[in-house]
Parts: structure tokens; sequence; C-alpha cells
């Protein structure tokens, strides 16, 4: 097993966390996934639509992170820079079972053991 | 096509990704030579393609050097610790110079990347070696995956002006106005490396090599940069070279009448006794 489906199957120990994945922002390739990542399909897409949408609405930084709510469920996205361009970190997290804040909180964690 | 190696030739083996396949089947450990443009080195483990090594991609040492993730001096001293070269990615991260999910993630993302770039151009002949160390850190992909993501990436790039190797051909100049104050001002870092960068001599795949980034991830940009309207092919300089031909009627070949031929303008000459030096005057 790659050191990145060791990486994304320990997020998933997580409450909650039913799902990850992790693509590469600009090209959209998947480079580990683990778990359910039936609702992260378009996670690329919709980061891309935020970043330039924001970018030309005037904001100034990078995009950090895109979390779009449904009734039951939060689809988290982390942008995570490095060297080169970035990879984005798509969670999908169930809503009766942990809070947001949480949630990110612990994404946060394995994201930075992914490429260490 | 030629294939050699002990096994039994492979029967179905009409292209690549049918030899590929046929690999798959067999589990077997090979490296495919494929000639042509850009032709490249397939790199076959167990039946998985484990990395592909290509001119017309930047390959995990140039994504490596060319990004600055490590310098010459240390890239040297891993290659002189590891002379057969099949370790040199557990080396790599022995030493500390890249993490290791860092690593997977380059190879991963070099092996589609050749992948994309083999397919933007017809083969000429493929064969089957015996397996040589190449550098990797990645479980395998199966062809499948491979033509998959090589097809949506295809897919992706289609439009102006063409297909996917039509763009990949194209040399791509800024317009003048992307240099106006302003105007790039809205665009990511990345899309304003790439912009830095069309100066209407480089393809794709230059520009890819020299910024140390995959070849779809800049055609990605250069596509956005198109729909912008902050790129444009460049064409010849023959084409666009305002003429500094003389304009007007041609000269008429010279009449036999004198009188209506322009006096030929002779050079001033100078005389002995004039433009002399004045005289110097009394309060000088």
């Amino acid at each position: 097993m790659s050191s990145l489906d060791v990486v994304l199957g320990r997020a998933l120990t997580v409450p909650g966390i039913s799902g990850a994945v992790l693509l590469d922002a600009v090209t959209g390739l998947t480079y580990a996934e683990s778990g359910d990542v039936s609702g992260s399909q378009d996670s690329c897409e919709i980061a891309e639509i935020a970043r330039t949408r924001l970018t030309r609405a005037g904001a100034s930084g990078e995009l950090e992170s895109v979390v779009v709510t449904t009734s039951t469920r939060h689809l988290v996205t982390l942008q995570l820079p490095r060297r080169g361009d970035p990879l984005l970190l798509c969670a999908t997290v169930d809503r009766e079972r942990t809070n947001l804040t949480w949630a990110l909180r612990e994404l946060h964690q394995h994201a930075d053991e992914l490429l260490a | 096509m030629t294939q050699s190696g002990t096994e039994e030739p492979l029967a179905d083996s009409r292209n690549v990704p049918a030899l590929l396949s046929a690999l798959r089947d067999r589990a077997r450990s090979c490296t495919v030579r494929v000639t042509g443009a850009p032709g490249g080195s397939i790199h076959v483990r167990d039946g998985l393609v484990v990395a592909m090594e290509t001119p017309g991609a930047p390959g995990i040492e140039g994504l490596l050097l060319r990004s600055g993730r490590i310098s010459e001096e240390a890239w040297s001293e891993v290659r002189a610790s590891d002379t057969t070269h099949e370790h040199l990615a557990a080396e790599l991260v022995a030493r500390g110079l890249v993490g290791a999910g860092e690593l997977e993630v380059i190879s991963l993302g070099a092996l589609f990347d050749a992948a994309f770039a083999l397919s933007l151009a017809v083969p000429d002949t493929w064969e089957v070696a015996d397996p040589v160390p190449a550098l990797h850190r990645n479980a395998g992909v199966t062809p499948e995956r491979l033509l998959d993501e090589v097809s949506r990436r295809i897919n992706l790039l289609a439009g102006e002006p063409g297909s996917a190797a039509a763009l990949a051909r194209t040399r791509l100049r800024s317009v003048p106005t992307a240099g106006l104050p302003g105007t790039a001002a809205g665009l990511p870092a990345r899309h304003q490396q790439v912009l830095a960068h069309t100066d209407g001599r480089g393809t794709a795949r230059d520009i890819a090599f020299a910024l140390g980034r995959g070849l779809f991830a800049v055609m990605m940009d250069l596509r956005h940069l198109l729909d912008r309207g902050l790129v444009q092919p460049h064409t010849s300089s023959a084409g666009i070279r305002p003429s500094t031909a003389t304009r007007g009627a041609p000269t008429a070949p010279p009449s036999t009448a004198s009188s209506a031929a322009p006096r030929p303008v002779t050079l001033p000459r100078r005389e002995p006794g004039r433009n002399s030096a004045p005289e110097p005057r009394p309060h000088d």
C-alpha cells in the first residue's frame, strides 16, 4: 500500500469522515482515494470555479478551502499548497456524526502527514 | 514492431494500449521501447505501468530539479550512491530530500503526463525488452486507468485551435494588451508565470520544461489564457512584418530626354578661403 493510501486510510478512522481523496488541483488527477468518494467527483472543478471567480472579483490571497453543505453531509475540500501545483484533499463528512470544526481540524492534521 | 524476451510472443499487440493490456494479463515485468515523435520508454512491473519516460514531457528528474525541490549537487550525490539506479526513490526519501508522499505524487503525475504526451502522436514502432531500472515510487497503474485518464485529458483540451495535439504543436504568444497594467492582475500566479513564457518561440512542452511543471497542466493553463484572449497563436514574422518596400509607382526607366531627368545632387564641396575660423573679437 502506498504512503498516500495509508494516510488517507487513517483519515477514515476519524468519526464522521466516510471518504477521502487526494487530487491534483490543476489536472484533476486522482493520486489516492479511500472510502466513499462519490461526492468528491467534481471537487476539482468546484475549487477551480471558486478560485477563479474569487480572484476575478478582487479577492486577494490563495484559496484555502471550499465547503459545500447538503442536508446530510459536508463536502470539504482543502487546498494543500506545495512547491509546484497545489493538491486538493477532499473529504465527505457526515453531519450527524461530527461537526464541521472538528472535521476540519482532523483533516488539516492528516494533510500535514500526506506529503511528509 | 518487434518483440524480444524469453517468453512466448504477445499476440495481441496491434497497438501500444493492446500491448500493455496483454502484458497486464501475463503480469509481465519489462520495458516497452516506443519509437517515433516523441517516443519513449514504458516501464512495466508485474503487469502494471510504474513509469514512463519521454522527451515529450518532463520526467521525475526534471520535475524535481527544475522546480527547485532538490539541487543538482544533491541529485548527483544520490545517483552516485546508487550506481544501479534501482533504489533512487528510496535514496531520495532516506536522505530527506523529498517526502515519501510528495515523491509518490510526483511519480504518478509524471507517469500520467508522459502517457498523455505519448498519446499526442502515433508511434512508429514498439518493442518489448527486459526491464531496466527506472526512478519511480508508486504501486503501478493498470493500462485501463491510463487510457481513461488520457481520454479525459484529451476531451478537456478540445476546442480552438483544434485538438489537444494541435494545441501542443502551436506556439503561442501573449497579446500586446496582456502587458498593460491590470490586465493580468486577476490571474493566479501560475497563469501569470505561463503568460510570461508565451513569447511565440516555444510550445507547451518547452514551457513545461522551463517551469518544471507537467505538460498537461501547462496546456490547461494555456487553454485558460486562450479563452480569456490573453494569448494567441503565433504567426510567422514574415506575415506580420510591415513592408519596407518603396511605395508608389515603380521607377520609370531613364528617359532619353535629359531635360526631364532630375539633376544629380552633389555633395557640397569646401572651397579654399571659405568657412575659415572667425577673426578674434576684442573681448575674447
